[in-house]
């Protein structure tokens, strides 16, 4: 009996008193993981990508960010072309992040012309 | 056992229910639907707490309603305009951090304590955070917030002194080992985001 409780308690310390608006499915703790050992940087990858493929599957909202945090590391692994569509993504879903994507995407296509990506 | 449920309760309804005053008059009058959270200055002695912190803020505050700049992006996109000291980027004015990014308000965050201290048989673990919220286009406060969450673990007594002395040993070695500061900087963000509260009023997306 206590045991269970002292399982419930802090679990609801974390979540707080409300349930959450958007499905994170622990992107917090991948990202926590990926700072601590940057060299598992494809589990972090493929984190994000988890998340975005259950909230588009399911038609929820991915939540802010994540498409945009994806994007970079496609960025950073210097596929353009596949860094656009991300960012485009974040982009249209939401409005506040245009300014940020809009330079993204030239910073992108910039570095498209100066360089070839790999596998396109 | 008794005592943590009753702690553990105790801190879970002051989480709720403790209402601050606070005026709010520049925040509704700015009303950010963007924040920007950018890198986080550490007076901690862990030097990897800025980036450990990072990975807890993005929920809390994008569950309030507003839309969160992807904090990795923004931190990688600094470090390539040649801001990779968060000091540095906290020096910056808001307006021209907020213009870069599109973001209507900034938030600057400050490690002040994030440590374990032993003792013989036993480990305290603290964090301790300044947040402060900055308008983007004025560079005014909007709201502030500090937080400092301590734990010690309270191991269960069975009533034979000697098996008590080598679980608290036993606890001790293992949090000495691996301090776990995550669940301390989860417990400071739902504290200090928390509305009504000490926290930021729902934004834009508060309503599913």
């Amino acid at each position: 009996m206590y045991k269970k409780l002292l399982i419930v308690i802090p679990l609801l310390l974390l979540t707080g008193c409300a349930t959450q608006k958007y499905v994170w499915n622990g992107y917090d703790d991948s990202l926590y993981a990926y700072y601590k050992h940057p060299e598992n940087k494809q589990k972090y990858i493929q984190k994000l990508q988890e998340i975005i493929t259950k909230a588009e599957q399911s038609h929820t909202k991915v939540p802010p960010g994540i498409y945009a945090e994806y994007g970079y590391m496609f960025y950073e692994g210097n596929n353009y072309s596949q860094a656009i569509v991300y960012f485009t993504k974040e982009h249209d879903l939401w409005p506040e992040s245009a300014v940020f994507m809009e330079k993204m995407i030239r910073d992108s296509k910039a570095m498209t012309d100066k360089t070839k990506p790999k596998g396109s | 056992m008794r005592k943590i449920i009753l702690i553990s309760l105790i801190v879970l309804t002051s989480g709720c229910v403790t209402v601050h005053k606070k005026d709010y008059t520049a925040f509704f009058a700015a009303a950010p639907r963007s924040i920007l959270i950018v890198p986080v200055v550490n007076r901690s002695v862990e030097v990897n707490a800025p980036n450990y912190f990072l990975s807890s803020i993005t929920i809390p505050v994008a569950e309030q309603g507003y839309y969160v700049f992807p904090v990795n992006a923004v931190k990688r996109v600094l470090e390539d305009n040649g801001l990779s000291d968060a000091d540095m980027v906290h020096k910056a004015l808001a307006q021209k951090l907020a213009a870069l990014f599109g973001a209507d308000a900034v938030l600057y965050i400050s490690i002040n304590r994030w440590d374990a201290r032993w003792m013989l048989l036993s480990t305290t673990v603290t964090v301790n955070l300044t947040y402060v919220l900055k308008d983007g286009k004025t560079g005014d406060v909007l709201w502030a917030d500090s937080r400092f969450v301590q734990y010690t673990p309270q191991s269960a007594s069975c009533g034979n002194i000697f098996a008590d002395l080598i679980i608290d040993a036993a606890q001790a070695a293992l949090t000495k080992a691996a301090p776990n500061y995550m669940p301390l900087a989860r417990q400071a963000n739902a504290a200090a985001f928390t509305y009504p509260g000490p926290g930021i009023p729902p934004g834009p997306y508060s309503k599913k």
